[in-house]
């Protein structure tokens, strides 16, 4: 590195470069000082509890798109996985055919709901991997198909539940925590480490890097493709669950509407390279943390939602310039 | 040869020449009196509980009538209404119940059914009054004053006395007319009272999970609130949720919960002792719609707007009225 080379005027260059590793973190810090400056009651446990829970939903599924997009894919298919995930379980623990053995039917509506959006994901990953069909193409079909698919499942009827032993995964606190935001740290940490260092991780980076490189290098390119569309719908299926478990309810109109946007989003602020290659989970939590306490922000002192929206933009916007300015 | 295009040309003079003399009549086209009737109701949507309950309510009271009742659904969509309205007059109804999408896109609806001598009447949403008219381009309105949703729940809020007076308001989808009415119903009788303030007003969407989300963050930003007032069922559910979340209760205890709408999940709550009250918005259009219809065709006066009754729910009555809610 000759970043501290005498003599070479790369000075602003190095600000830029700062920034763009460091810029989201920052923006993080500056926004908890404000809040704690100028949001009322902003300095407590409860705060975080709300804050925590209510990002939840979106950095489980940017997870999951964090692995696609290294793969230099897009799956815009996520909320639609998330309302067929959030109308099928319903569907199942509310079925009479368990009679009292309520657990056993949650169990079994879990695992299914999560293993339809799995597939679900896996027909994504076949359609961009064996048919080579752009993935933004690909995941369109299930966009428009998949909310359909859930509204016709429930007739697009609101199905309202009070199930103690399923909403556990939304409302359950084991030790103080709320159970979606362990089951977000855990995603974040082993999605991590799989990351950065496991073959499976290479193998990622790789394909989104070079894919006719990893081609030739011995990388089941194919397989690869598979398993992070597999692993997004995966994730997807699990926030559709934790969603309506939250709100004793299901709409199938509703659930994940606008989610792959949040999702992308978060993963974009968060400094993962849209084209692939290059990746990072913790970014990814940071990003969505970001645009979280904005609107946070922006709603507790009185400010419109819509003001809210632009703001947002605003922060990608400027994510994506420092990117730019890096890969220069 | 006609081209197609001379052909367009020709239709769409016609077209406006149809229009024009039927501007030239000053009354909406007349319903003769018959036995029964072969009427058209084109619903906008029927994706939530309350248009069900409406689509239900129409269905119900054409079979006790035993009139034949052509029924449309345009799906969320303007431009499938004006089609749907279109085809209802291809097959010759004798009169078209509408439930207008939007206040401007469905005047050509309207103004090809007077065009076509068939009268209509408008359910649960008006179109834009300087564009058409009552008792002129349609017969007339029949639907829920909104403004006076929200006016009675503040009048209910205000003589309910004590010291719950720090009011978080959950706003309905920014611009559309319910949400705009029974914020602007409900803000004018507070304005009044000044020793009640609305602390935080923020738009939930109409929709539970948004709901939940801004009144977490308003519960959180003014922790003094006492009074939630939500603009539908939906959002009123989301903020219960939300203040379990924040370790506090719905109810008299600690924060009383307001909503409009009225459905048997809400209504349930107002039993339960969750929600302290909601004023009904009446779903249920089809007696009045046709006794409506059969007092036209006997030639009375119609007046330009009919309000529907609204229920209002209270710990009092709910258990009681439980049943009945949609």
């Amino acid at each position: 590195m000759t970043v501290n080379a005498p003599g070479r005027r790369l000075d602003s260059f190095d600000v830029l470069e700062f920034l763009a590793r460091y810029g989201t973190l920052i923006a993080l810090g500056l926004l908890i000082v404000f809040n704690i400056v100028f949001t009322r009651n902003f300095a407590t446990l409860q705060t975080l509890n709300v804050n925590l829970t209510q990002v939840c939903t979106i950095v489980i599924v940017a997870t999951g798109m964090t692995l696609v997009i290294a793969t230099g894919g897009i799956d815009l298919s996520v909320g639609s996985i998330m309302a067929i995930s959030g109308a099928l379980a319903p569907l199942i623990f509310l079925s009479p055919v368990f009679g009292d053995n309520i657990a056993l039917g949650v169990a079994i509506a879990m695992v299914a709901a999560i293993s339809a959006a799995t597939l679900c994901g896996l027909f994504n990953g076949w359609l961009v991997a064996q048919f080579r069909i752009q993935p933004i193409v690909a995941t369109l079909v299930l966009f428009i198909a998949g909310r359909g698919i859930a509204q016709a499942m429930t007739n697009s009827n609101l199905q309202v539940f009070r199930v103690p032993e399923f909403q556990w995964i939304g409302l359950g606190r084991p030790f103080g925590l709320p159970v979606q935001v362990l089951l977000m740290v855990t995603l974040v940490v082993v999605t991590a480490w799989l990351l950065r260092r496991s073959r499976f991780g290479r193998s990622v980076l790789a394909t989104g890097g070079n894919e006719r490189a990893a081609e030739l290098a011995g990388i089941a390119v194919k397989r690869t493709k598979l398993a992070v569309y597999a692993i997004s719908g995966f994730c997807a299926g699990i926030a559709g669950l934790v969603v309506i478990a939250i709100n004793s309810a299901s709409d199938a109109n509703l659930v994940g509407l606008g989610m792959e946007l949040d999702a992308i989003a978060a993963v974009a602020v968060g400094g993962t390279l849209l084209v692939g290659g290059r990746a990072t989970i913790m970014g990814t939590l940071t990003g969505a943390l970001t645009i979280q306490l904005v609107r946070y922000t922006l709603l507790a002192n009185g400010v419109p939602d819509a003001a809210a929206m632009i703001v947002k933009a605003a922060i990608i916007a400027v994510a994506v310039w420092l990117q730019q300015q890096r890969r220069v | 040869m006609i081209t197609r295009r001379r052909l367009l040309i020709t239709s769409a003079a016609a077209a406006a020449a149809a229009t024009m003399a039927s501007r030239a009549f000053a009354a909406a086209p007349p319903l003769p009196k018959k036995d029964t009737y072969k009427v058209g109701f084109a619903q906008t949507e029927s994706n939530n509980p309350w248009r069900l309950a409406q689509t239900q309510s129409m269905q119900d009271e054409a079979a006790k009538r035993g009139w034949q009742l052509i029924y449309t659904d345009a799906a969320g969509s303007a431009a499938k209404q004006v089609a749907d309205v279109n085809s209802m007059i291809a097959q010759q109804v004798d009169l078209i119940f509408l439930a207008p999408r939007e206040e401007v896109p469905l005047i050509p609806a309207i103004m090809a059914a007077k065009g076509a001598n068939i009268p209509v009447i408008l359910l649960d949403r008006n179109v834009a009054q300087d564009l058409a008219k009552p008792g002129e381009d349609y017969v007339t309105f029949i639907g829920s004053n909104f403004i006076e949703e929200g006016q009675r729940i503040a009048e209910y809020l205000v003589a309910m006395g004590g010291d719950k007076k720090t009011i978080i308001e959950l706003e309905g989808t920014v611009g559309s007319s319910p949400a705009n009415d029974r914020k602007k119903g409900f803000d004018d009788v507070i304005a009044q009272h000044p020793d009640y303030t609305i602390v935080a007003s923020q738009s939930g969407d109409f929709a539970r999970d948004k709901g939940r989300q801004v009144a977490e963050t308003l519960l959180q930003a003014h922790p003094d609130a006492n009074v939630i007032y939500a603009h539908n069922d939906e959002m009123a559910i989301g903020a219960i949720a939300a203040l379990e979340a924040a370790g506090r209760t719905a109810g008299r205890s600690d924060c009383l919960v307001f909503s409009i709408d009225g459905g048997k999940e809400i209504v349930q709550l107002v039993v339960d002792g969750k929600v302290e009250a909601v004023v009904e918005c009446n779903p249920r259009f089809g007696p009045k719609a046709f006794d409506t219809a059969v007092a036209y065709a006997n030639g009375e006066t119609i007046p330009p707007v009919i309000i529907n009754p609204d229920e209002m729910y209270t710990p009092d009555n709910a258990a009681e009225l439980l049943p009945s809610a949609y």
